[in-house]
């Protein structure tokens, strides 16, 4: 018997102003099947998917969900549909419990019955083996808890067809596999999954079909059991590129750069962020930082950048304790950070100002008098621009109106080129697609080369443990291990990721 | 079932951009044009009218000059603070500090020669323009208060403390009871160049110096930083405190002036009704102009054209006050909303889905 | 930025297209090429000449003019001219620039603005109602004896009342004010020596709300009689309400409040602008301070209404007889002021007009509120 179509999308176009961001794209997903939509930052994923979700309407093309054509019109028509997004925000309210938000928004009465809806909700985590306590508070839970929390909301209101945009990006390794259970427990019951992902490790694991995308055009859909991954990686990119991302040893002496000795900070919100963090930082390495997000990686940067004061402890830089000394004191000895936020600008660019502009961000409290030069950075952003091989108009060009990638250039690019002594990158290939990632990476080798100590905050544990000399491992403001990555597995970093307890309950299931 | 929404566009083209603009002067005229006809006055009078009621001698010229002034200079100190993404509301109380200082000096310091004296009630004006911004700032800065209430707030307790100086101890033993303060002495008052008091010359040369403060120094760098992102200007390095501290302190300062501009040249007094709305209007000129100081320039003068024409066509044709009111209200709308539409356009959402199949 | 510029030459241009249109036929607008034996008078008004009361009044003055000179002179107006030089000179000028070679000033705080334009004009006449400035070339002022209408009208006032308590809206506690206040408490006072009054000072000219406000405050506090010294006529509405009496000002308003309207003190600016007006049509006019008077008919009472008793009616024409014969003084002694100082001692009287002009007290038996 021919399986069901659950989404059978077909020449779909959509232009933003003057931009295709989808060009006749076709995607088609079966009933019980884990469908893997794939492709580089901008190929086109989102908007796709956001079509479905009602937010955006096709400029031509046709939509059918279980063979009848449909024509959303907001993000309600959808989930009446049977249609259910997890994004990778959560939209849940913090200070209600689980029950509270799963009937949020769905209650028809003026109350709520709450033993009618924990039975409803049991039934749900029983079918597809989830498992949430419906009285506990939002906030107290792991951001595991929140994304199974997400789904079992979208299950309540019908869905059948479940769309996941890059779930794993906050997960640790074991709660990867977790979630990968309950999307194969789905499949199994006869639910449509479409998976958004650029890790490409993932995709092979879970997929049953991939359909790829690039530049706006579907290149093809393939089988997944039929398929190499070095075959994906040319469909995405439109060529062959080499994956071994390279690591240098290097012979030379290590000496101690940066020193960091029993650090304790409190954050804005009266939290313990950090406690009691030590460690060293050498000339001539990459030191990487893993951690499942918001583990105090942030707060780490911001105290060495001298943004955030330390309650306790002291960091040494050259033999000098550079606590309490202005942001501003600590970018002229020669410490430079580059933080790329979610959004990418937030931290470190200014979006409507051009090249130029941005450079002069971190250049002009060193030049003297009351006015602004640019002279002298625009002949750096020509040369940066060239370098950095920065696809740009112009360096008079907002940055804003850049792709991710550039941007990301443009913001590393300034750190590097003001020959610092140590460099803090925290995520900065978040969003990158292949190519511009490995550009990044020979960046910051080149760095490490010329002696700078790097300390790399990353996502991806793959890279982390490629890239780096060491890593060291935060969990809740404490770092729980530095390791060689030569000598470890994946699955310990992720233990000490989750301070080696959660983890290993998780490692029973 | 029909919904409307709103997307911000980037994407017009530049072309399309003055289809709108012309075709919203275009039905500002023909709207306004129809309500003045049917108030029984002859649209093809009164537009023209208004124009050359504005420009058309010099005399009137004179006119509009002496309004554009005011709305330059207090245009230029909003502009400052917007620039930092800070809701400068206060304009209208920065004016009156600075007329009251001004007025203070101008009253209760003798026998100063008058440039002397000039530039002490410029410089007092300034401070006291400044420390009224100051307050909203230092508690922005630091505790994060919303400034749009703080500002908009202070203009009140500004009107009502100079209505009070007005009826109570400032009230001049001359004026027989009336709520007046007295007049400034001669040597309090701004000079003429050209038939025009020199308000003209200080709001151009303040339209370059802001423009190269805003452009070129390193002060304007950070507070446009800071206005776009406050994170970036924290991970430059920048004091942000600080900045917008300095901000204010000039946007103040600015709007001051305009005071004692106001208070010497025009007034020769101080009066509650001195600000007389410019704090309010200048945010309208200084949003049109886009932040620009040199657009400042030339938005206010089209401003001041639209008042003084509206005044002139009051007189000359002896159309009642609230009419010339509505014209100026009717062509600055479509002039706002022609802004709006270029940079959001609204969509029709039409609702059409099928019933859910049973299976 | 470049794009506001061009919005608004194309404004611009539209209008001076449309003005090209138009000027084929005739001049479009008046820029003050009027035929030379046509005189322009501009006066100067703090409201809108419709407020049933001070600009009206004005108005009405304005209006009799235009029509006792006929198609030689033309009458432009402008109404809410702000107390401030700014308002002033910007409503003066345009009416200059268009042909006028009068501007009259109708309140108080136009005087300065009027002053130096006065200078700034030497070849221009200035007139202004109410104040004390003036020049010996292009600047005079002109007022009336306002006391003598406000004294009869007090008369009304204290033989009509039933609870002795008056009420007096005002609008600020200056000399004109003070003086309005004292002459019509006089008056009452004269036929009824219990009567006593509050005052209520509004600090404003012409705003009806806040006189309304005032007027219910008044008669809450039992005052059965209103008066007021400020432009509307909110009193008189609000005292027919409640079935309590009123004293106009400014115009008769029998019509506005007619049950409750006594009569009011009014203004014949007629009686004196047409005469001035001619002399300066003449080139004969010296500038002066006029002080009109009810024997010269500038001030007025307007026609008592059937709601007043004839015992009052009879009082009042009796008194307004002798005022007019010059020998019936207002503020005869002995006068104490609220605070109990003697201001008019025994067996005196205050008729000098500088005199009457310096007075900043209200009398014994008045109550005043801000």
């Amino acid at each position: 018997m021919e399986p069901i179509k659950a989404i059978e999308m077909k020449g779909i176009c959509k232009t933003f102003g003057s931009v295709k961001a989808n060009e006749d794209v076709d995607l088609t997903v079966y009933n019980g099947e884990v469908h893997a939509l794939l492709g580089e930052n901008g190929a086109g994923k989102s908007t796709l998917v956001n079509m479905l979700s009602g937010i955006y309407r096709q400029d031509c093309g046709t939509v059918s969900i279980y063979g009848e054509e449909v024509h959303f019109s907001s993000p309600k028509d959808p989930i009446e549909m049977g249609i259910g997004m997890i994004h990778q925000h959560f939209k849940l309210v913090d200070v209600m419990t689980a029950r509270q938000n799963i009937a949020l928004g769905k209650s028809k009465g003026l109350f709520t019955r709450n033993k009618q809806l924990t039975k409803e909700i049991r039934s749900i985590s029983d079918q597809y083996g989830l498992d949430v306590d419906p009285d506990k508070k939002v906030y107290n839970m792991s951001v595991g808890e929140k994304q199974t929390l997400e789904i079992i909301k979208v299950l309540y209101r019908g869905a059948k067809i479940l769309i996941l945009d890059e779930p794993t990006a906050v997960l640790t390794p074991q709660e990867i596999r977790r979630l990968f259970q309950i999307i194969r427990t789905m499949r199994d019951q006869g639910c449509a999954i479409v998976i958004i992902t650029h890790k490409l490790g993932e995709v092979m694991e879970i997929s049953d079909r991939i359909t790829v995308l690039r530049k706006g055009r579907t290149i093809g859909t393939v089988k997944t059991s039929e398929v190499q991954v070095p075959s994906l990686i040319e469909m995405m990119v439109g060529k062959k590129v080499d994956l071994a991302i390279k690591k240098e040893k290097t012979d030379q002496e290590k000496k101690v750069l940066l020193e960091v000795d029993n650090l304790h900070v409190i954050n804005s919100e009266n939290k313990t962020a950090l406690s009691g963090i030590s460690f060293d930082l050498h000339a001539g390495e990459i030191l990487g930082v893993a951690g499942v997000a918001g583990s105090g990686q942030k707060e780490i940067c911001e105290t060495i950048a001298g943004l955030t004061r330390a309650d306790k402890g002291r960091i040494f830089f050259e033999g000098e304790n550079i606590i309490g000394k202005t942001p501003r004191d600590i970018i002229r000895l020669g410490i430079r950070m580059g933080f790329i936020p979610e959004d990418r600008l937030g931290m470190g660019l200014v979006g409507t100002m051009d090249i130029v502009h941005n450079l002069i961000l971190k250049d002009y409290q060193n030049q003297p008098g009351i006015f602004l030069r640019r002279g002298p950075c625009e002949a750096k952003a020509r040369s940066i621009v060239e370098r950095l091989d920065i696809q740009t108009p112009g360096i008079h060009y907002p940055v804003k109106k850049l792709s991710g990638g550039n941007i990301q250039k443009v913001l590393l690019g300034r750190e590097i080129d003001s020959n610092p002594k140590v460099l803090i990158t925290a995520y900065p290939v978040r969003g990158l697609d292949i190519g511009a990632s490995y550009k990044i990476y020979d960046l910051l080798n080149e760095q490490k080369k010329n002696g700078v100590g790097v300390l790399f905050i990353g996502e991806d544990l793959d890279v982390l443990m490629d890239l780096c000399d060491r890593v060291m491992v935060f969990c809740m403001g404490k770092v729980t291990g530095i390791v060689n990555p030569d000598e470890v597995t994946k699955e310990q970093i992720g233990l000490l990721m989750t301070g080696g307890k959660e983890g290993l309950a998780h490692d029973q299931i | 079932m029909t919904r409307f929404n709103i997307i911000k566009r980037d994407d017009l083209p530049k072309k399309r951009e003055w289809i709108i603009r012309t075709l919203a002067i275009l039905f500002s005229l023909v709207s306004a044009g129809l309500v003045i006809l049917a108030l029984g006055f002859d649209p093809l009078e009164v537009f023209p009218g208004m124009v050359t009621g504005a420009l058309g001698t010099e005399i009137r010229l004179t006119q509009t000059i002496l309004k554009a002034i005011p709305l330059i200079v207090t245009s230029l100190g909003i502009l400052v603070a917007f620039k930092m993404n800070f809701w400068n509301i206060g304009g209208e109380g920065q004016i009156l500090m600075g007329a009251l200082a001004a007025a203070y000096v101008a009253l209760n310091v003798e026998g100063l020669p008058k440039p002397v004296m000039l530039l002490l009630m410029a410089a007092a004006a300034m401070v006291a323009g400044g420390i009224w911004a100051f307050i909203p700032a230092f508690f922005k800065a630091r505790m994060g208060v919303n400034e749009t209430i703080f500002t908009l707030m202070l203009n009140y307790i500004a009107i009502k403390f100079v209505t009070y100086l007005q009826y109570g101890p400032w009230k001049s033993p001359e004026s027989q009871g009336f709520p007046k303060v007295a007049t400034f002495p001669d040597n309090a008052t701004l000079p003429k160049l050209f038939g025009i008091h020199i308000g003209w010359v200080i709001a151009l040369i303040l339209v370059v110096l802001v423009y190269i403060f805003i452009n070129h120094t390193k002060k304007g760098f950070e507070i446009r930083v800071v206005g776009e992102s406050k994170e970036t200007a924290r991970y430059a390095g920048m004091n942000i405190s600080s900045v917008i501290i300095v901000a204010m302190l000039i946007s103040g300062g600015l709007c001051g002036l305009t005071g004692m501009i106001q208070a010497s040249a025009v007034e020769k007094t101080l009066a509650a009704s001195l600000s007389g709305g410019y704090g309010f209007t200048a945010i309208i000129t200084a949003w049109l102009a886009r932040l620009n100081a040199i657009a400042v320039l030339f938005v206010c003068f089209a401003f001041a054209i639209l008042l003084q024409g509206g005044s002139y066509i009051q007189i000359s044709m002896q159309i009642p006050a609230a009419v010339a009111d509505m014209l100026q209200g009717i062509i600055l709308f479509f002039v706002l909303g022609s802004e709006f539409f270029i940079q959001y356009k609204i969509g029709i959402v039409r609702k059409n889905i099928p019933q859910k199949e049973v299976a | 930025m470049k794009k506001f510029l061009a919005i608004f030459l194309v404004l611009a241009l539209a209008m001076t297209a449309m003005a090209g249109c138009g000027g084929g036929a005739e001049e479009p607008n008046g820029n003050g090429e009027a035929p030379e034996d046509v005189t322009t008078i501009g006066f100067l008004y703090i409201g809108p000449v419709t407020d049933g009361g001070y600009n009206q009044a004005q108005h009405m003055g304005a209006m009799a003019v235009q029509e006792e000179f006929g198609d030689s002179v033309k009458v432009l107006w402008a109404e809410n001219v702000a107390e401030d030089l700014q308002a002033v000179k910007t409503n003066a000028i345009n009416m200059i620039d268009n042909g006028a070679t009068i501007v009259i000033g109708t309140s108080f705080g136009h005087m300065d603005g009027l002053e130096e334009l006065a200078n700034e004009y030497p070849d221009l006449t200035f007139l202004h109602f109410s104040g004390y400035k003036m020049n010996d070339t292009n600047f005079g002022n002109y007022f009336g004896a306002m006391e003598e209408a406000r004294y009869l009208s007090g008369i009304v006032a204290g033989l009509t009342t039933e609870t002795n308590k008056l009420g007096y809206i005002a609008a600020y506690p200056y000399t004109e004010v003070l003086i309005g206040i004292n002459s019509f408490f006089l008056g009452a006072k004269s036929v009824n020596p219990d009567v006593t009054m509050n005052v209520v000072y509004i600090n404003s000219w012409g705003d009806a709300a806040l006189e309304q406000a005032a007027a219910e405050s008044l008669l809450a506090q039992n005052c059965d009689v209103l008066t007021q010294h400020a432009d509307t006529s909110a009193a008189q509405v609000a005292a027919e309400k409640v079935g309590a009496y009123a004293v106009g000002y400014n115009i008769d308003n029998s019509k506005v409040a007619p049950g409750s309207f006594l009569t009011a003190p009014i203004w014949h600016h007629e009686a004196y602008l047409v005469p001035v007006i001619e002399k300066i049509i003449a080139g004969e006019y010296v500038p002066e301070s006029y002080y009109g008077t009810m024997a010269d008919g500038y001030i007025g009472l307007a026609p008592l209404t059937d709601l007043v008793s004839d015992e009052a009616k009879a009082e009042v024409e009796r008194v307004q007889a002798e005022i007019i014969a010059g020998n019936y003084p207002i503020f005869v002694g002995p006068l104490k002021d609220n605070a109990g100082n003697v201001v008019v001692p025994e067996g005196e009287a205050m008729t000098a007009r500088e005199d009457i002009w310096a007075m900043d007290y209200v009398l014994e038996g008045i109550t005043a509120m801000q």
